[in-house]
Formats: structure tokens, C-alpha cells, sequence
């Protein structure tokens, strides 16, 4: 059990890159923290961090309220599951589990105990006897799971743990984590570049750009109130559509205006916005939260000329060119549309989400 | 030609090569072993006999016998029972010269493990300043013959007072060794991925620990290379030996064999026996590590 604190966390390297710069960060017992970002991001330094693979250059890393910035690994209570699985190629599947519990010399019953209650939960009790090389992509995640999970640690750590595996395997694992996560009742970090797996497996999610925070919230909160573009933009599939423009009107009626196209802002916009008419923003569309079926209305539509189609089994994307710009909508498949096709679509214009054009910083969270 | 008949064709030339290959590796060694089995005529003779006609072991017994006789001019005819020939003056000094060579080499090998070992895993493990200049620097060393080292070596040796004694032998070879040991090591140890080294530390290992218990296992066929290396080095160097060793106390085999060939004349097949000798302890070596030898000379070619 354990609660980790960042405070001001910095990572320098001798050859002057900041990974991280001045995380403040406090993950709560027993919570399920992903940190989600593009490569580079600063994510899998943080974990490394909490791993204590990686020193601390700059502020304070707390467990509890214990100070762990000088503390080697080794003698931290965490255990770690990474990308490439790192089982050890020279051990069977037993000594690899049981490994963690031999350095910390347990009793050799209580080792087996474990290895074989860890391989039971697993499934891979006919494994026990094999070598890595003689593994399958997924059973050698389940070995590695099970390397974490004996050691019963106070800290779980995961990095990109599903990214080399195919995709079905891929969801099937990500409900088995979730299932961990409730039985072990411990603290789980979890890093991944994949929005799916942010949005399915975290209490919280923690969105990294330049080893800066972007934002930190509910997956809901991540996905409904975005506090910047980046955010808005790295998560949705297909991605969020931004239209460059500016702001028209006054008062209540505050609208979006680019070329021939206006919308309505939601109150919520206009409020923040009024009196600034003429200010350049970027607007954010959702790809579903547009309604083909609706009655086209003023300063709701978006009229545009269709320029591609991609069915996606349940649905399809529909490539629109609206005012010059290239966007895409998801819409139900019972939608017979064509290249060429002009068509409107009414935008829901309470989920609209409009940023500064320089800072993409959101005018409406 | 069939498909068939080709295969077969080639086949057959590959193996007339290999055996023409293995013959011109193998026909000196061949010739080593049986000729100390022969007396002086029998050497000599033509042709000469691949295989002993009147196989002895009188060489060998001279060898360890030569200890407790002295050779004179006068008496060192009747020295070599075997043939009539000559043995040298300085027969007497191959066996100690042999345990000098063992020492020496023993000595390397050991010290090579505990300085590259660590070194190696320091430099592909850990990312400090100056870690890929310190691996050019270290290569660079041996860009450099060792004859343009044997002075400033000499100089130091001498500051040391370690002029005619083992320990000149082991402090260089060391020099001349480590280089190439750490650079085998560190090749093997980045081949192996990161992630098993962090792996093994967030499982509870220290640094020392991960070395022992995770890369060192791992690494065993690479380990197995650099022992032989440093080994067969140091068991063969001739040009330090000659330079830092006068007498019987700290010279080493290659130049106490070399030395038969400057005697009052030449006994061949004492010499030839005293090579035998000289070959036997790589041989066990090579026989020990061998399943290891072919995996190591490969290592990091195929990411197991």
C-alpha cells in the first residue's frame, strides 16, 4: 500500500535534455494512475523514477510520507512489468517468478506457495518447466504479470506492458489487468501511449507532452473537458477536428465564424469569450458529435462536400471538406453517402470546445 | 545433370576443400606430435614417417629427467639417450619455465575477470560522461604495436623493480589483455536488452547482484572467449618475456624454447617434444569450454 507524491520532480541529463520538468503529482493509495502520452513524453521517466531506476534530479519523490529519492530499487517495495516482458532467458518460468522472492529471502515453502497460487490465477501452471524462448508473445506477458504479482508489492508498475501484443490479445488482457488491479488492491502505474487502454484501465489519467503535464482528471474529464488542444487532440478516434476562425457577436449570442460557416458557442464558451469579438481561436469538433439525421438549423450545420468514405464495421468516418478544410465525422453506416456528395450535419453544439489559436489553451475549461 | 547429381557435385567439392583446408591446419601440429615420438634419425630420415617406426619415449624422459642431469659440453651426447643427438644446456629450465608460463597466464585470466567484467558491464550498463571515449580509448591502446611499448614497458618495469620476476609478465600482459576483454564483454552485455537490468534490480538485485546473477549467467559463452583469449595470450607472448626476463626464476616457455634453438646445435626432436608440451594446456582448455567456444565466437550475431 502506498501513496506517491511528486513534488516539483525534475529530470536533467548530463547532456542538458529535460525529460521532466517540475511534476507535481500525487497518486493516491490504491488507485490505478495511467500516465498517457506521445514518446518522448516524460511517462516512462516518471515510472522509472518511482522504480528508482532513474534518479530524481530535481525536487522530492515520496512514498507515503518517506522520502525516496536516495533509495536504490532494491529496496523499494514495487515491482515492474515492462514493454519486452525482461524475463530472464537463462531461468524456467519458476525461478523467473520466483526470482523477486529469492532476493528477498523468503522461505523456500512460501516461494512455491506464491509461484504456484501466481501461475494457478495465471493459467500457466503446464508452464512452470519452460524456458522464455519457449513462449508465446502472451504467455510470456503472463509470466512477467506473475514475476509482479508474487512479490505482492506495494507499488505496481507497468510500461506499455500490451504493446507487443496482437490486438484481440491485446483487449482480452486489458480486462485481466483491470481484474488485477481489484484483487491486489495496491497501487497501480501504468504507462501507454494507446488512448483505448488509458481510457478503459484509469482511475485517473495523466496526460504528458515534453515531460510537462498537460492535464490530469477522470478519463471522462481527459475526454469531455480538455483543458488544451494537445489533450483534445490525443485522445478520440478518429482525432478531434479544429477549425481556424474567429469570434463574432456579443453577449449570449457569441459565435464561431470562419468563411461562410458560423456556430453557435454554448453558454458555458460565451461567457468566458464575450467581448472579445474578433479574437482568432481554434474551434474543436468531436468526430461523433455531429447528427446527420437532424434538421439542418442556423448556426448548428456545417455544410461541406464529401471526399471520402471509410466504412469501420459498426460505423463509418466520413471525410467532409468544410470551408477549405479537410474534417472527418464518424456517422451511423446506414448513411449511403458518396465522394462528391454535398452534404449538412448538424453539430451539437454543447460539446463544441474552442482554444486560443496561439497557445491552444481551451476558452471554455 | 540432375538436380540430384548436382547436389551431390557440390557437396563433394565442399568437402575436398574443407579436408584440403583441414590438412594445411592440421599437418604441422600432426607432425609436431609424431616427431617427438621419434629419435633424431628417424626425423631425418626420407621420407619422412607421418607415423613413428620405432615410436620412444626418450625425448619425454629427457624432458623430465633434464632436472637432475648438467649438461656440459663434454657430456651432453651422451645427454640424449634417444639418438646420439644433442640436448641443450638449458633443457633443465623448460619445466619450471612451464609452471613460470601457468602462473602468468592463470594470473591474467583471473585478473581479466575481475577488472573487465565489471568495467564492461559499467560501460554498457550504466550512461555516465565520457563512457563511449573511455571504450575508444581503451581500444586505441592497442592500435599501437607492442614493440613501440617495449621501452616506455621496460622503463616501468624497472622503476618497479619488477624486472625478472613473473609479476613484470602479468602487469603487462594485463595491459595488452584487458582491452580487448572489456571490448568482447561490453559487445555481449549491450546485446543484452536494458530492460533485464532494470528488471533484476526492481526484483530486488543491486547493481553487483544484477552483474552476478543475470548478466554473468547469460554472458558465460562470451566469458568463455575472453578466457581463452587472455589465456592463449599470455601462454604465447614471446617479445615482453624475452625483454623483462633473464633467468630461469621468471622466464616463460616461449623463450626457453626458443632458447633450444641456439644451443651448441639443435636437437629437433627435443625440441619438438618440448612443443608438444607447450600445446597441451590450451588444448585441455579448449576441450573444457568447448560447447562454449562456437556460441561465444558468435555471441550477439543472433539475439537469443
Amino acid at each position: 500500500m502506498a501513496r506517491i507524491r511528486f513534488e516539483g520532480v525534475g529530470k536533467r541529463y548530463p547532456n542538458g535534455f529535460v525529460a521532466l520538468e517540475g511534476l507535481d503529482l500525487d497518486i493516491r493509495d490504491r488507485e490505478f494512475l495511467v500516465l498517457l502520452g506521445p514518446s518522448g513524453c516524460g511517462k516512462s521517466t516518471t515510472l522509472n523514477m518511482i522504480a528508482g531506476l532513474e534518479e530524481v534530479s530535481e525536487g522530492s519523490l515520496y512514498f507515503d510520507d518517506e522520502l525516496m529519492n536516495p533509495v536504490p530499487p532494491h529496496r523499494r517495495d514495487v515491482a515492474m512489468v515492462f514493454q519486452s516482458y525482461a524475463l530472464y532467458p537463462h531461468k524456467s518460468v519458476y525461478e523467473n517468478i520466483a526470482f523477486g522472492l529469492r532476493m528477498r529471502n523468503h522461505p523456500r515453502a512460501e516461494i512455491d506457495r506464491r509461484v504456484r497460487e501466481a501461475a494457478r490465477k495465471l493459467e500457466i501452471e503446464p508452464l512452470l518447466e519452460r524456458r522464455p524462448n519457449q513462449l508465446s508473445g502472451g504467455q510470456r506477458q503472463r509470466v512477467a504479470l506473475g514475476r509482479a504479482m508474487v512479490r505482492q508489492p506495494a507499488v505496481f508498475l507497468m510500461d506499455e506492458p500490451l504493446s507487443n501484443l496482437d490486438a484481440a490479445l491485446r483487449i482480452s488482457m486489458r480486462a485481466e489487468i483491470k481484474q488485477l488491479h481489484q484483487t491486489m488492491a495496491t497501487t497501480f502505474v501504468y504507462v501507454t501511449h494507446d488512448q483505448a487502454e488509458a481510457l478503459t484501465l484509469a482511475d485517473r489519467i495523466v496526460v504528458m507532452k515534453d515531460g510537462v503535464v498537460q492535464q490530469t482528471g477522470t478519463p471522462d474529464e481527459i475526454y469531455e473537458q480538455p483543458r488544451n488542444s494537445f489533450v483534445a487532440s490525443f485522445l478520440g478516434n478518429p482525432p478531434i477536428n479544429y477549425l481556424d476562425g474567429t469570434l463574432e457577436g456579443d453577449g449570449a449570442g457569441v459565435s464561431f465564424r470562419r468563411g461562410g460557416l458560423r456556430l453557435a458557442l454554448p453558454s458555458r464558451a460565451a461567457q468566458r469569450v464575450a467581448g472579445q469579438a474578433g479574437r482568432e481561436v481554434t474551434l474543436g469538433v468531436r468526430a461523433e458529435d455531429v447528427d446527420e439525421h437532424g434538421s439542418p438549423r442556423e448556426g448548428e450545420t456545417v455544410h461541406g462536400r464529401v471526399t471520402s468514405v471509410l466504412p469501420v464495421g459498426s460505423d463509418q468516418f466520413l471525410g467532409v471538406e468544410v470551408e477549405g478544410r479537410p474534417l472527418f465525422f464518424r456517422v451511423g453506416k446506414e448513411m449511403q453517402h458518396r465522394d462528391g456528395d454535398n452534404v449538412a450535419l448538424v453539430v451539437n453544439v454543447n460539446r463544441l470546445h474552442l482554444f486560443d489559436r496561439k497557445d491552444g489553451r481551451s476558452l471554455v475549461w | 545433370m540432375t538436380p540430384r547429381a548436382a547436389r551431390i557435385g557440390r557437396n563433394l567439392l565442399l568437402l575436398a576443400a574443407s579436408l584440403l583446408f583441414l590438412g594445411y591446419v592440421l599437418a604441422p601440429v600432426a607432425w609436431l606430435v609424431s616427431s617427438s615420438f621419434q629419435s633424431e634419425s628417424e626425423i631425418t630420415s626420407k621420407p619422412p614417417h607421418w607415423i613413428p617406426h620405432q615410436p620412444t619415449l626418450k625425448n619425454f624422459e629427457a624432458i623430465f629427467g633434464a632436472g637432475e642431469r648438467d649438461v656440459t659440453y663434454e657430456t651432453r651426447r651422451k645427454a640424449d639417450p634417444s639418438s646420439g643427438g644433442f640436448i641443450p644446456s638449458t633443457a633443465k629450465n623448460l619445466l619450471p619455465a612451464m609452471w613460470n608460463s601457468f602462473i602468468v597466464a592463470i594470473s591474467v585470466v583471473v585478473l581479466n575477470l575481475l577488472v573487465s567484467v565489471p568495467a564492461a558491464y559499467a560501460m554498457a550498463k550504466i550512461r555516465f560522461i565520457g563512457r563511449q571515449t573511455s571504450i575508444y580509448a581503451m581500444l586505441v591502446t592497442r592500435v599501437i604495436p607492442d614493440i613501440a611499448l617495449v621501452v616506455p614497458f621496460f622503463l616501468f618495469i624497472r622503476k618497479l623493480g619488477l624486472l625478472d620476476h613473473v609479476g613484470s609478465l602479468i602487469i603487462t600482459y594485463l595491459a595488452i589483455t584487458i582491452p580487448f576483454s572489456v571490448f568482447i564483454l561490453v559487445g555481449y552485455f549491450e546485446s543484452l536488452p536494458d530492460e533485464l537490468d532494470k528488471a533484476a534490480r526492481v526484483d530486488g538485485c543491486s547493481r553487483l547482484q544484477a552483474l552476478l546473477r543475470v548478466f554473468l549467467p547469460l554472458a558465460l559463452p562470451s566469458l568463455v572467449a575472453m578466457i581463452l583469449f587472455a589465456f592463449l595470450t599470455s601462454w604465447n607472448e614471446f617479445l615482453l618475456a624475452l625483454m623483462f626476463t633473464q633467468t630461469p626464476a621468471s622466464q616463460t616457455m616461449p623463450i626457453v624454447v626458443a632458447s633450444f634453438t641456439s644451443d651448441f646445435t639443435i636437437s629437433f626432436s627435443f625440441i619438438n617434444a618440448a612443443g608438444v608440451l607447450a600445446v597441451v594446456p590450451p588444448v585441455i582448455l579448449a576441450i573444457v569450454f568447448e560447447r562454449y567456444i562456437v556460441s561465444g565466437l558468435t555471441a550477439g550475431a543472433v539475439k537469443g
